[in-house]
């Protein structure tokens, strides 16, 4: 079966250290892949390069077997690769309800419209309506998304990753800083949309992460340690080393 | 639904009070010619409604882009001159097509130095548009022979103003370029209200908001900021076609760096992102401007002492006004 992406022998140096260290990573149809590895491990580095945020030192990324090394950002979310970001990257005075809909008229087009109103581009007013009730965020469409809880800006932040259709959605740390009760939604919430798309999640909550991924990737150092299903990472010997040290 | 204005997506009315407002203000600027004897205010009216544009234009840029522009002035003097030379040397009667004339040149300037300066952001982007103004007013400044040099553009001819085939009169009358001006600002005004209300003044509001998040969503970012950056070049070559034929002349201290900064004044003072505030700020500029230099040749330092209270006690300028007495009167 074609691969949906795959990179090839991936790095990325930041001087002379190598965050990213010739990683081979595919991704097939739909499900959910998790990054794991200790701090430092070059997780986000990976997503970065990947999503387009930094460029590659060497290697290759192929998504649906075109070559996209180091295409601009703009052009990867319009194949269908987007992302949210550790800390939250919100457009913090449009109102909720706008931060998707902008998202979704870049998907859709009509951004060169200069004398319509915006309202005149009704599917994309549907669509994001659709995603609002989806989210549950019904009732805080009209606010500022400053003005929201930490945990809906976080739950705004996938949001808007969704609002662009995405074949592949990366999701860096969702989970960062919210309450177990928020973190549970969360959780919720991509394994309802592992089931339609690709989505790579990288990820301290080890709970989560072993009850809902499908696959999992090790990283360690930049390089790729173990590659499996939670079951067998659970019980390989190189990942538990990693974290936990070796057994004397 | 019984409340349909605050649900997003469904298309706001304006409130009846604001149309009837702006109508009020529409006529009462139109009226004020024929009802004032004044020469003085009428002139200084039509500079305020000439710098408010320009203001406007910045407004564009600075409130709804989020780029920082310290000589928007450049593109209206540009403009300015262009009109001038073409009035001048060309055709001393075809004002449309001088006007046409300054708005293109203006914009086949304005195209690469944009197209150098989306390429940066923040800090460095201001700076370029410092360092090329700056060279815009030293080639207007030095080049002699074209323009004038330091006395500026002489010798304008006073073309007859004629708008939609109705002759309103020469443009060496001042109530005349008044009124044209008065038509041209606000249909200006309108357009550039409907494009920042379109799709693509909501992908300019998704820039200035956050410019990282914008291209993660899939907007072309130094695409869109070279439009913005296109509209408020051609909305201050607009300002700049205005200005030469309502005064019939321009020097290079029109797009000198404190000209500039006087024009984001204007801006500051008015208030970001909301279009009206530019032309607020503009009116409040040049009054305070034109007052104070009537008791000390040292205008500049009093004005000066006007902006930095404002910034400090009204940081969100006159725009911003009305909600800070909102404020008040709850307390």
């Amino acid at each position: 079966m074609e691969e949906l992406l795959c990179t090839e022998n991936l790095c990325r140096s930041f001087g002379g250290v190598m965050a990213t260290n010739r990683v081979c990573f595919s991704l097939n149809k739909n499900g959910l892949t998790s990054i794991i590895g200790p701090n430092g491990a070059g997780k986000t580095t990976f997503i970065n390069v990947v999503t387009g945020k930094i460029g590659a030192s060497s290697g290759k990324i192929l998504y649906k077997g075109k070559d996209i090394t180091n295409k601009p950002t703009h052009e990867l979310v319009k194949m269908g690769i987007c992302r949210t970001f550790q800390i939250n990257s919100i457009f913090e005075n449009l109102s909720v309800f706008e931060n998707l809909r902008i998202a979704r008229q870049a998907k859709s087009g009509g951004s060169l419209r200069i004398f319509s109103s915006k309202q005149s581009l009704k599917s994309v007013t549907e669509k994001t309506w659709a995603l609002v009730e989806r989210l549950g965020l019904k009732d805080m469409a009209a606010r500022p998304a400053k003005n929201l809880a930490y945990g809906d800006q976080r739950v705004l932040e996938v949001a808007i990753a969704m609002a662009g259709d995405p074949k592949i959605l990366f999701l860096d740390e969702p989970t960062a800083g919210m309450s177990p009760g928020e973190t549970r939604h969360i959780s919720e919430l991509i394994k309802d949309l592992a089931k339609d798309i690709c989505v790579v999640l990288v990820e301290h909550d080890m709970d989560m992460v072993m009850s809902i991924s499908d696959q999992i990737t090790v990283l360690q150092d930049g390089c790729t340690i173990a590659e499996g299903t939670p079951d067998e990472i659970r019980n390989n010997q190189q990942v538990r080393e990693a974290y936990l040290g070796k057994e004397e | 639904m019984e409340n349909t204005t605050n649900i997003p997506g469904i298309k706001k009315r304006s409130h009846p009070l604001k149309i009837v407002m702006v109508i009020l203000i529409l006529i009462g600027l139109a009226l004020f010619p024929f009802i004032s004897e004044n020469r003085f205010y009428i002139s200084l009216i039509n500079e305020m409604m000439i710098y408010g544009l320009l203001a406007m234009s910045l407004d564009v840029l600075l409130g709804y882009t989020g780029s920082l522009s310290f000589m928007h002035n450049a593109y209206m003097g540009i403009s300015a001159y262009i009109v001038g030379l073409f009035l001048i040397h060309l055709s001393p009667t075809s004002l449309w097509l001088a006007c046409f004339a300054g708005i293109i040149f203006t914009s086949v300037v304005a195209l690469p130095v944009g197209w150098v300066q989306v390429r940066t952001g923040g800090l460095a982007f201001a700076l370029l548009t410092m360092a090329f103004g700056m060279m815009f007013h030293t080639i207007v400044w030095k080049w002699y022979d074209v323009t004038g040099g330091d006395d500026g553009l002489m010798g304008m001819p006073n073309p007859d103003i004629i708008l939609f085939g109705w002759n309103l009169g020469n443009s060496g009358n001042p109530i005349v370029i008044y009124i044209f001006t008065l038509i041209i600002v606000a249909i200006c005004f309108f357009l550039t209200r409907r494009i920042i209300n379109s799709p693509f003044g909501a992908v300019l509001e998704a820039i200035r908001e956050n410019e990282d998040r914008a291209s993660f969503v899939g907007i072309n970012v130094r695409r869109y900021k070279l439009l913005g950056w296109m509209l408020a070049c051609m909305l201050a070559s607009v300002a700049g076609a205005l200005f030469i034929l309502y005064k019939g002349y321009i020097g290079p201290t029109t797009m000198s760096a404190f000209a500039g900064a006087g024009v984001l004044m204007m801006v500051l003072l008015g208030g970001m992102g909301s279009l009206w505030g530019a032309f607020v700020g503009a009116a409040i500029f040049i009054y305070i401007q034109d007052y104070i230099s009537t008791m000390t040749e040292h205008w500049e330092i009093y004005l000066g002492l006007v902006v930095i209270f404002l910034v400090l006690f009204l940081p969100t300028g006159f725009v911003g006004l009305g909600e800070h007495l909102k404020r008040f009167r709850k307390a």
